[in-house]
């Protein structure tokens, strides 16, 4: 039986697409490491693990957040979204970065996602300002910049029309 | 039959002959990513993302001194942690003789650095063995360390990563520490410390190399005007986003791999040599790469082998599978950099523009590159010399990052820059002035290109008026620190150029089977590092057969016998595509012999479906075969393949062929004169208080040949733009001089750039047909991140009216220029 | 990363009992973006024993305008502050700062509090498995003397005005510098103290502020700028995102007509705290601005500085620096 020592390793509920899991985790896990390790999640990267990339981004009750600075003892009782979510909702933001070679290796690329989902939540039609403000803490090794905001335009169009 | 079938045989010195005259595919925008989706939506497997059942995860322990031998090691509290199943020490009698080497296995034919023309020119002086001048890598897991961070001493596998890491950390190593140097001209001088003593004790030489064209001093003397300058480049590395990890599982006699490479059948190779296991008993998975950018490919270290043995060993011991994973700081330490390289230039050049003489002396930190190839393959400066020397340090191994060019690249753009400064000339028309090949002019290249059947086109000609006007150059282009913009900010516009890389190198193979529904798989294993390879391929292979792109696919994660090349010099399409033209086409004839042959099964003769007519007559279109003459006549291919392949049950016999394609020897092929040139041109503004710099404009005109994938090549053009720019204006390792302990182990400290630090990208493809490689290409991938800093380089001089001779070019080094310039009352 | 106990505080009253239990040893974790990472880092040789999450406490997050002052909960994230219409019109070079910490990600879940209080970034000190015991982290062995490795290393991020018990790292806040020109004032657990106060004396290297370890901020006040003020801010750094400051600076300017009547000026990343030119302040009140002007101030807001071998760029920079932000300034309006 784990140990439940005060301040220490305990059960928490993870509210993750809706779906509620309980787990026990140790303080010093973070929730990167729960989601992709441990639960399989494995569309939430892990790159830089200091929070200066961006690969880890999921979505916590609308904000886009690094996952891998976040305790996991901390992410209980919050709404996580994560990319696998968005792409089993079919979010056009999927077609529309495949459409425009917004990728190369892909490593970061669902990152990029989340964040442009996070970005498109709250405002539906963003110029290329907007755009690169959102990404600015997003890390494309290769380089695919201007193909994000090409993506994420498209994207947003297709969702006006969806809603017309 | 080869005639018919059109395909190109192994013979380096002759150009495509068989390009069609049109395409329904290739070069056509608007086909999606094939792998575009999965991507985008996290379900593309990486080998970080692999995860077995009853997997372990190992760590490794990193010296913290970047010079050390161990002297006694207690892992007895380590064993006993929470956890932990296997350790591996470096006393393990299992790790003797395991070298992390990869030459002169008994499987490769020794394939040598291949690092352009000068390697054919040059005069070769190694202090040490050829093995221990590829930076002889010691062991597997050894008893010391020659730089800090290198992985060393002890292996602990245990049930989690967290558990792993708490047991390393109560392991007890007792150090020697040893004397280390970090500068390579420190390194050099007397009574310098030997930085590897295991290899070279009398002195911290690795290699010298001489290589001599003309009579530079000579021409100096009959030159009208001399310059000397210097530059320094500071080390730079892949920074590559997917940590490195592998997994192995031993299943009886049988050992599976999961590897995270670049060259992954090279790792496996040199596995099975270490280990003493059939290549058969092996089989490897090339999961997704989180990049690669060339530097994972360095034999001699951890992240080739190594970590394979290590992984195997332990899995071999617990009956579990073992992953074995750096962490992000474990990555920028244990995998190779560019290193260091310092030149000192003396350039001779006449008032009209032409260069008569280059000399260059570089000195480069482990292993670099010359500096002086460019000169060799595209300009027609008669006299050129080269003296190289390799200084032993103790900074991690370096290997060609994105790419082998680098220094080359730099030392053109900085001679072409500086001498279109010193005569106060356009520095375009400095470059046409002298573009050429090996010494030799425009004429000699024309007539070359015409024996050698490519059309008769000036490439540099052609595109430097494209950029030209894409960037308003001849209003813009202005003296140097002659233009200061209303916001008070210095404006600056540059220049460089550069021939297209390259189709020199490799062999290829691939197969293709066709299913009884008319689809085709491509059959081959390749390392995906994201240059859209399966969108390509299977574009080429339905337009070569008569499919629509749907109708193919490739899935190149699992070993079937062939081997596509991964990006190598970014020759891999020239000669990945050859191959599987070649198999497209053989496959193509097949299904049209079959549909004017019948099938006889024992009694039952299954009817052609044309009878009557013969191959020639017919032609593949959209996946349906038609009689050419009147296409109302037709039959589904799917009908004919299901027919032909007698399916009983699921089981058939197969509609499937293969190709092979060699482009030249492993190295360099001598003659084969690069045709294609590429051109850059970038505008900065520079803030003349803080020294901060703004690239506001990008642009890349790349003469790629014939582009198979628009989107695709233009993705190397602005993704190498963002990477050139960052290594221009930020990015370095940067070592403790005390020490030798690295300083930029994470993301925030080693500074990969933003979409926020260029403003516009232009990305602007030209189509000669002048490539060796297939339908007349030649390579993309990795001009742009290797020119760029250059022609930034040049951009900033335009601004300041100073050079800033060391890169990266930070806002320090910018104001340093900056009062310099003033001091000599330029700005 | 070694393992260290965690509680979720539901009152500041627990969390600050819990804290003080911890006898120093237990820090508070807000938005967990700095902490996190040193302890991913095991920078320390005695890592923190625990964690004090005080985001489970309610209350202590948004931004209230009241008064003449804006209240700002030490939780309120700092893209929440950034995008604050009040504090972009009256507070402009807070919300410029808050705009340019680290990456969107970081601001939407870093706190004003932490920025504040965060720790150096000299990356000796950050080094991973504390490969440099330095002297700000004290505890030295027996026998052992502890040393400043960036004083003879590569100290091209460090201080430009001194060592403070031989330690040369900067405080790398971006917010600090607007907080203080705009005179805000931090009320914690213990006390209501001006932010330019909070940072300990030169006899304290290893402490970023003066702060107790069982004292909890919870609320930044800002009093209302003079409407005939203005504010700015700019970041100097190697990337246009993502990085700390090379050198940053915020200044509030009060005019009279083209009159400068009141200014303030506050440097960061130059010293082990932020740093305000008192005698370019001086030399700029009561006259007008004109961009002659501003070059003088930033001359005289880098008197005294003393230059390590390789940060004198850092010299000219602020300078440079405090002049743009001077003209800045003037032009907002």
């Amino acid at each position: 039986m784990p140990d439940f020592e005060e301040g220490g390793a305990r059960e928490v509920t993870l509210k993750i697409n809706g779906d509620d899991f309980r787990i026990l985790v140790e303080p010093r896990e973070n929730l990167r490491e729960v989601l992709h390790d441990r639960l399989g999640f494995t569309g939430t990267k892990e790159m830089c693990d200091r929070g200066a990339c961006g690969s880890c981004t999921v979505i916590m009750d609308g904000r886009p957040v690094v996952s891998c600075m976040m305790l996991a003892v901390e992410a209980g009782g919050h709404d996580i979204e994560t990319v696998e979510d968005i792409e089993r909702k079919q979010h056009p933001l999927i077609e529309t970065y495949a459409d425009h070679n917004a990728m190369q290796c892909g490593y970061c690329t669902p990152g990029f996602v989340v964040t442009a989902k996070a970005l498109l939540d709250r405002n539906p039609d963003p110029d290329e300002e907007a755009i690169k403000s959102a990404l600015e803490g997003n890390i494309c090794r290769c380089g695919t910049y201007p193909a994000h905001i090409w993506a994420i335009q498209a994207a947003a169009n297709r969702l006006k029309t969806r809603e017309a | 039959m080869s005639d018919e079938l059109n395909i190109m045989e192994s013979e380096p010195l002759v150009r495509d002959r068989y390009v069609p005259k049109e395409f329904k595919l290739v070069g056509k925008r608007g086909v999606q990513r094939r792998d575009g989706k999965e991507k985008a939506g996290g379900k593309a497997l990486y080998t970080r993302d692999v995860a077995l059942p009853g997997m372990l995860y190992c760590r490794l322990l990193a010296s913290p001194h970047a010079h050390a031998r161990i002297v006694k090691l207690d892992t007895s509290k380590a064993e006993k942690a929470p956890g932990v199943r296997a350790i591996l020490r470096y006393d393990d009698p299992e790790l003797e003789g395991k070298a992390l080497e990869g030459l002169e296995t008994k499987f490769n034919a020794g394939h040598i650095a291949s690092d352009g023309q000068a390697f054919l020119h040059g005069k070769f002086e190694l202090a040490v063995t050829q093995e221990q001048w590829m930076q002889g890598g010691g062991r597997v897991l050894d008893g010391f360390a020659w730089w800090e961070g290198e992985q060393c001493g002890v292996a602990i596998a245990a049930d989690t990563i967290r558990q792993a890491e708490d047991a390393l950390a109560l392991v007890e190593v007792e150090w020697e520490i040893l004397p280390h140097v970090l500068d390579p001209i420190e390194s050099l001088k007397p009574g310098a410390p030997p930085a590897i003593e295991e290899i070279n004790k009398k002195n911290n030489i690795i290699r010298k190399v001489k290589i001599e064209e003309g009579d530079v001093e000579k021409a100096f003397k009959e030159s009208d005007q001399v310059i000397e300058f210097s530059i320094k480049r500071e080390p730079y590395t892949a920074a590559e986003p997917e940590p490195m990890s592998n997994v192995v599982l031993w299943r009886g006699d049988n050992v599976e791999i999961w590897a995270h490479q670049q060259q992954a059948y090279d790792g496996k190779m040199l596995f099975c040599a270490k280990m003493g296991i059939p290549l058969n008993y092996v089989k490897l998975h090339i999961p997704h790469q989180g990049s690669q950018f060339g530097h994972g490919g360095n034999p001699m270290m951890h992240h080739t082998h190594g970590l394979h043995v290590i992984s195997a060993i332990l899995s071999k011991r617990t009956g579990r599978p073992v992953k074995t994973l750096y962490d992000r700081r474990d990555t920028f330490y244990g995998l190779s950099q560019d290193a260091e390289a310092n030149t000192k230039f003396k350039v001779g050049f006449n008032k009209d523009g032409t260069i008569t003489a280059v000399k260059l002396d570089t000195i480069v930190a482990k292993m670099g590159q010359y500096g002086i190839d460019h000169f060799m393959d595209n300009t027609r400066i008669p006299n050129l010399l080269l003296n190289y020397l390799e200084a032993q340090c103790n900074i991690p191994p370096a290997w060609w990052m994105r790419c082998e060019q680098n220094h080359n690249a730099f030392c053109l753009s900085a001679v072409f820059d500086h001498v279109a400064d010193a005569l106060e000339m356009d520095p375009v028309e400095v470059a046409l002035k002298n573009d050429g090949v090996e010494g030799r002019d425009m004429a000699y290249l024309a007539a070359f290109k015409k024996d050698h059947g490519f059309q008769v086109r000036d490439s540099l000609a052609e595109i430097v008026e494209k950029g030209k006007t894409a960037v308003d150059w001849d209003a813009k282009w202005h003296a140097p620190g002659k233009k200061v913009l209303p916001n008070g900010r210095l404006h600056g516009i540059g220049f460089t150029w550069d021939h297209e890389w390259d189709d020199i190198r490799g062999v290829s193979c691939v197969g293709l089977m066709v299913n009884v529904d008319g689809t085709v798989d491509i059959l081959a294993q390749k390392s995906d590092v994201g240059c859209d390879y399966m969108t390509t391929h299977c574009r080429i292979v339905a337009e070569e057969i008569g499919l629509p792109i749907e109708h193919v696919n490739w899935r190149h994660f699992e070993e079937c016998g062939f081997q596509m090349m991964t990006p190598d010099g970014s020759c891999n399409l020239c000669v990945d595509a050859y191959a599987s033209i070649a198999a497209a086409r053989k496959v193509r004839r097949k299904i049209l012999e079959y549909a004017v042959t019948p099938t006889t099964l024992i009694d039952i003769e299954y009817p052609a479906e044309f009878p009557g007519y013969k191959v020639e007559d017919l032609e593949i279109v959209d996946g349906i075969v038609r009689v050419k003459a009147d296409p109302s006549v037709q039959c589904p291919l799917s009908e004919v393949v299901k027919r032909a392949t007698v399916e009983q049950a699921g089981t058939r016999a197969p509609v499937f062929d293969w190709a092979w394609h060699r482009q030249g020897r492993y190295g360099v092929q001598e003659g084969r004169h690069r045709l294609c040139r590429q051109c850059y041109f970038a505008e900065v503004e520079v803030d003349p208080d803080t020294g901060e710099v703004e690239v506001t404009k990008f642009v890349s005109v790349n003469d790629v040949g014939l582009a198979v994938s628009p989107e695709s090549c233009e993705g190397q053009q602005y993704g190498g733009a963002y990477m050139g720019v960052g290594r221009c204006l930020g990015e370095e390792v940067v070592f403790d001089p005390k020490t030798g302990v690295k300083l930029t182990g994470d993301y925030i400290d080693y500074k990969v750039f933003t979409i926020r630090d260029i403003g516009k990208t232009v990305n602007i493809l030209h189509e000669s047909g002048m490539g060796w490689g297939a339908y007349g290409l030649v390579g993309i991938g990795e001009d742009i991140a290797t020119v760029a800093p250059g022609v930034v380089g040049n951009a900033l001089h335009n601004a300041i009216g100073e050079w800033v001779d060391e890169h990266p070019v930070t806002p320090a080094r910018v104001l340093a220029a900056i009062d310099k310039a003033r001091e000599k009352g330029i700005l | 990363m070694r393992r260290f106990k965690h509680f979720d505080a539901s009152s500041l009253d627990e969390a600050v009992s819990l804290l003080a239990r911890f006898e120093g040893r237990a820090k508070v974790i807000a938005g967990g973006t700095d902490i996190v990472g040193t302890l991913k880092d095991s920078v320390l040789p005695e890592p923190y024993e625990a964690l004090v999450n005080i985001k489970t406490i309610p209350g202590l997050e948004g931004i209230r305008n009241g008064a003449g002052v804006l209240k700002i909960g030490a939780l309120t994230r700092l893209e929440d502050i950034a995008h604050n219409e009040t504090v972009q019109t009256k507070y402009a070079a807070l919300a410029q700062a808050a705009r340019v910490v680290a990456t969107p990600h970081i601001r939407e879940m870093g706190t004003i509090a932490g920025n504040i209080c965060q720790n150096t970034r000299c990356w000796y000190y950050r080094c991973a498995h504390n490969r440099f015991h330095c002297v700000r982290k004290g505890h030295a062995a027996p026998g052992q003397s502890l040393e400043c490795f960036a004083s003879d290393g590569d100290n091209r991020y460090h201080s430009i005005f001194g060592d403070v018990k031989d330690c040369l790292a900067v405080n790398p806040s971006d917010t600090i510098p607007a907080l203080i020109a705009l005179g805000a004032t931090l009320k914690t657990t213990k006390r209501s103290i001006a932010v330019k106060d909070i940072f300990p004396p030169s006899d304290e290297p290893t402490k970023m502020t003066i702060i107790d370890s069982d004292e909890i901020v919870i609320e930044v006040e800002i009093p209302e700028p003079q409407a005939s003020s203005r504010s700015a801010y700019h970041k100097v750094a190697i990337r246009k995102s993502i990085d700390f400051p090379i050198v940053n600076c915020a200044a509030v300017v009060d005019f009279e007509g083209d009159v400068v009547k009141d200014c303030h000026i506050c440097l960061n990343a130059v010293h082990y705290k932020p740093y305000v030119p008192e005698r370019a302040e001086a030399l700029l009140e009561g006259e007008p601005l004109t961009d002659e002007q501003a070059a003088t101030a930033g001359e005289a807001a880098v008197w005294g500085a003393k230059p390590l071998p390789m940060n004198s760029y850092k010299i000219t920079m602020a300078k440079g620096l405090v002049k743009k932000i001077l003209i800045a300034c003037r032009e907002a309006g």
